[in-house]
């Protein structure tokens, strides 16, 4: 076993054993700490020993089911790599902030089981385990909040648990009909990524199908415009966890799974419907920011707010061109710190002061100075501040975006601004100013959360002030999607 | 065949035992299963070789044939068997309604069924065809609990012995187009045949399909179903859901694949149709229930469609297509034993109704059952990890295969909607908290009731994870691997 393999099934197999084990919610709670710890470690191998190119690395391969050529197929280029960072500083971070939220053994089993489930999305190669882990991920995301969400969770719950299945069962077909093409074109069965990008016998009628199928349920997880009914439900029900989970890592992998999948197997399509795509993240952009506006629950803002980033992420990606690529791949990272961090930050707040509306907060930064500063710190990452890593990704995702077409991009720049800036009106209204009403429940953090939220604002400024440290890795691969993939050339 | 002594004469011996009043249940019970088990051991010694002959030439006459395709089947059904007898000991013994006829019942209808799949000829199929089914008529109408047993009696009888009819005046059409019932020769005629008027074997094959199809409650002879299932014993239910289906899907494959192959294209429109109104109609009545069994009952006649899906697409993709009916048949049969086992034994004491309401909180005060329900509900609901999701993807892919993108597309929606019905279990059992009072009279875990449901649980898990890891233990690709050798036994002259 590799060491990719580790990372995938050392926090299912730990879950597994505390499952059985006769062990508290605590001790299970520190074993999955560790085990992120661990991962963590794991990670840093992999980019450490990542060599700066295109190559898919630490490749490993393993049969599975012979006769239809399916095969554990896992491996890592730049842009998994960048994500795989990601998930492993953000989860340590995560559950130092969860340490006294959920007292029960089945959250952190369900957690561990999640992280395997997102590290396996991430790594495979072959579409069949691709899906997989992307259905097998939804279980435990299922259990996390229909057991410890709040309101009307069961339904909720049903809902996302229908919808999300309804998007990738449409994108199995897709997966199964590709299949079924090289086994006509080639004569042999196979799942995996690389031979499927071969295929060349469809038709454009078909392509557009198969295509259809793959985008509905990415842009039902991300989610993109028409496809976003079950977000607020289900982000104002789910518990701290669940919500984190959800926005900052799982929305991320939707839109990874667009470039890692989607891109390759259908250049011609992609380049084809870019400005419909970009004019849906634009609109995605705005509407889910008027949306934001208009919430008087702080759950509900942010997740409209980090609807609205997804958008935004979106539109960098179809937008065909480097800048717009590399800054939607900085935003995932930016964006996916950042918002996992206020909905940490807001999980901690619902814990001392219950779940209320924004107008029955104010004067927090007097009681809990550590806690605003954090706050601050995420929202200016969020709003894009210069010297934040949001402020760096943004710039490149309108730039691109302009380069793409100057009408879009005066229209990006111009509802990034506006979209964001009620987040200050928000921070002044529920951190800054005094407004009567008692909040004396709210503590400041604790040390374990002290300690947890910093990497975060760390890597939000040292991102911010020098991004060509974290970009080093990735650019070759982005350049190869660009170039070899989609043969539009580096600046076009 | 030898298997298939074995079973006929301990049914036999087991009818006598039972007269004797010396004789308790517990020994039919344990009888009954070692007939079984003894089966099952001859059966597996010829498992996986590729081969076939017909017995005893001068005797039978071609009547039965033995191959590795039967054989497969009768492993399937007989472990079904023995599944049955195992998950039902806990429920035997708790009802004390259960007479000791009913295992050698028991045996001629696992007998009946293994001579169907045996069966080289019409006639014969059709005696196996009623030995199984008439025993099943009785068995359903051993209980006293439900007061509508009479009636699924005597619904199923009196249709099933319809449907017979059918098969009876199909085969005398098939036998004045051809002038032969044996099988293999029908399609040698067949072939001599093409490009004159067949229509007299086409009009005897149809009724033959329409008796296979009210076997298997395919639309439009679903209706007997539901109420069937609800009124008929847990074990029955999950007998005639899982293994039965296996034995008439064992024949009625061969006759197609072997026999009606060059005329198979007629019936493509029909098929087609009657797929789509049994996926919609089943999904349907599966939504609308509030029992449990019925659900059950109702989804297997969804599950019934996906297993027509794989039947129309065996025209233009032979090979993966027959596979995955085989496949499926064996996610199918562990997911509905497992589900059906389990609620049986929940259900054994009679004051414990089985709706879903009755699941509200369930899985705070029995985890571990709770955990095995979930993962046959997963499985039968086809989320990956089971084994139903790999039957799924077999049939799915092959009817692609065939040009069928439509049909998968039909069973996509179909699973879809059948996440609902099966997820909303789940969630009452995980999502609310416990009521009052109402388990105290489930069993605990303790007996070999559990442990048979328990690993029909990892086996399934097992069968959806395969073997990518663990070498040299049979796993996904062993069973794919063994059905396509049965399926090839099914060709060589």
């Amino acid at each position: 076993m590799g060491i990719l393999s580790w990372i995938i099934f050392l926090p299912m197999a730990v879950a597994c054993v505390l499952l059985v084990l006769p062990v508290g919610a605590k001790a299970t709670r520190n074993g999955a700490f560790g085990v992120s710890l661990i991962i963590f470690a794991l990670a840093f191998y992999v980019h450490e020993h990542f060599v700066p190119s295109a190559q898919m690395q630490f490749y490993e391969q393993y049969d599975w089911i012979k006769s239809y050529g399916i095969a554990y197929r896992v491996g890592v280029d730049g842009f998994s790599l960048i994500v795989l960072m990601l998930i492993a500083t953000l989860l340590p971070s995560a559950y130092l902030l969860l340490w006294h939220n959920e007292r029960s053994k089945s959250y952190w089993i369900s957690m561990l089981f999640i992280q395997s489930g997102i590290s396996g999305t991430l790594f495979s190669l072959d579409l069949f385990l691709f899906y997989f882990f992307w259905e097998a991920m939804l279980l435990p995301v299922f259990m996390i909040i229909g057991l410890f969400g709040s309101g009307n969770r069961v339904f909720s719950t049903l809902k996302i648990t229908v919808y999300t299945i309804m998007g990738s069962l449409f994108m199995f077909v897709s997966i199964l009909y590709l299949g079924v093409s090289h086994y006509y074109e080639f004569g042999a069965w196979s799942f995996a990524l690389s031979d499927l990008v071969r295929i060349s016998s469809l038709t454009q009628a078909q392509e557009m199908f198969l295509f259809a199928g793959f985008m509905i349920a990415f842009a039902i997880k991300i989610p993109l415009f028409p496809f976003h009914s079950w977000l607020l439900e289900t982000y104002s029900t789910s518990p701290t966890g669940g919500v984190f989970l959800l926005s900052s890592i799982m929305a991320k992998l939707g839109v990874y799974a667009l470039v890692r999948f989607t891109m390759p197997l259908f250049p011609d399509l992609f380049v084809a419907y870019a400005r419909f795509f970009i004019g849906l993240g634009i609109f995605g952009l705005i509407y889910f920011g008027i949306a934001a506006i208009v919430q008087d629950n702080i759950k509900k803002m942010l997740a409209y707010s980090s609807a609205s980033h997804l958008g935004l992420i979106t539109a960098g990606v179809f937008s065909l061109n480097i800048q717009g690529l590399t800054g939607s791949a900085f935003l995932i990272v930016a964006h996916a710190i950042a918002t996992g961090g206020l909905f940490l930050l807001v999980g901690v707040m619902q814990r001392h002061l219950g779940i209320r509306p924004l107008s029955a907060l104010g004067g927090i930064a007097k009681r809990a100075p550590w806690f605003s500063v954090y706050f601050a710190i995420m929202l200016f990452c969020t709003v894009g501040i210069p010297g934040t890593n949001g402020f760096v990704a943004e710039l490149l995702i309108v730039l691109g975006i302009f380069h793409y077409n100057p009408y879009f991009g005066v229209l990006a720049a111009l509802t990034v601004l506006v979209a964001a800036s009620y987040m200050f009106w928000v921070f002044q209204k529920a951190i800054l100013v005094q407004s009567g009403n008692d909040v004396s429940h709210m503590r400041d953090l604790s040390f374990h959360e002290i300690v947890g939220l910093f990497p975060l604002a760390f890597l939000i400024v040292a991102m911010g002030v020098y991004p060509d440290f974290f970009l080093a890795k990735i650019t070759p691969t982005l350049h190869y999607y660009l170039d070899t993939i989609l043969h539009v050339g580096a600046n076009a | 065949m030898i298997a298939l002594g074995c079973i006929a004469l301990g049914a036999v011996l087991l009818m006598l035992l039972s007269a004797m009043p010396k004789v308790r249940m517990e020994h039919c019970s344990v009888f009954a299963f070692v007939t079984l088990l003894i089966g099952l051991i001859l059966t597996l010694a010829s498992f996986g070789e590729l081969f076939t002959f017909f017995p005893l030439p001068k005797f039978f006459h071609k009547m039965l044939i033995v191959d590795s395709y039967s054989v497969y089947f009768d492993a399937i059904i007989l472990s079904g068997a023995l599944v049955t007898s195992l998950i039902g000991t806990h429920y035997f013994q708790a009802k004390r309604h259960f007479k000791k006829e009913f295992f050698s019942l028991f045996l001629f209808s696992v007998f009946g069924m293994m001579l169907l799949v045996h069966a080289s000829e019409l006639l014969s199929a059709f005696i196996a065809l009623e030995i199984a089914s008439l025993s099943l008529y009785v068995m359903i109408g051993f209980q006293k609990v439900h007061d509508k047993r009479v009636e699924a009696s005597f619904q199923y009888l009196v249709l099933g012995s319809l449907a017979g009819i059918f098969f009876l005046l199909g085969s005398a059409f098939v036998y004045a187009g051809l002038g032969t019932t044996i099988l293999g020769e029908m399609g040698n005629r067949l072939d001599t045949l093409m490009g004159k008027d067949v229509s007299l074997v086409i009009i005897g094959a149809t009724l033959i399909l329409a008796t296979f199809l009210f076997k298997i409650s395919a639309f439009p002879f679903q209706n007997w179903t539901i109420d069937v299932y609800d009124g008929s014993s847990l074990p029955v239910s999950a007998f005639m859901a899982a293994t039965f289906k296996v034995a008439i899907f064992g024949f009625i494959l061969r006759l197609m694949l072997v026999d009606f192959d060059p005329i198979r294209d007629t019936w493509d429109t029909l098929f087609i149709v009657v797929i789509i109104a049994t996926l919609l109609y089943g999904s349907f009545l599966a939504i609308i229930q509030k029992s449990l069994k019925r659900m059950l009952a109702a989804s297997s006649i969804v599950h019934t469609g996906y297993l027509l899906i794989a039947f129309v697409s065996i025209g233009y993709a032979g090979e993966s297509a027959a596979s995955s009916i085989i496949y499926y048949l064996v996610a199918y049969f562990l997911s509905a034993m497992g589900a059906f086992g389990l609620i049986s034994y929940i259900a054994a004491d009679e004051h414990v109704r089985v709706t879903y309401e009755d699941f509200r909180g369930f899985a705070h005060v029995h985890p571990y059952m709770a955990a095995m329900l979930s993962v046959f509900m997963l499985s039968l609901a086809g989320i990956p990890s089971t084994i139903g999701f790999v039957g799924k993807f077999y049939i799915f892919t092959g009817a692609i295969e065939a040009g069928y993108t439509f049909l998968a597309v039909c069973g996509v929606v179909a699973t879809f909607v059948s996440v609902y019905y099966y997820f909303k279990l789940i969630a009452l059992m995980y999502f609310y908290p416990a009521c009052d009072s109402d388990w105290k009279d489930v069993p605990s875990l303790k007996g070999i009731t559990p442990l048979t449901i328990g690993l029909i649980a990892l086996a399934i898990i097992w069968g959806g994870i395969g073997n990518t890891f663990i070498a040299y233990f049979p796993g996904v690709d062993f069973l794919i691997d063994t059905a396509r050798l049965s399926y090839m036994s099914l060709f060589i002259k």
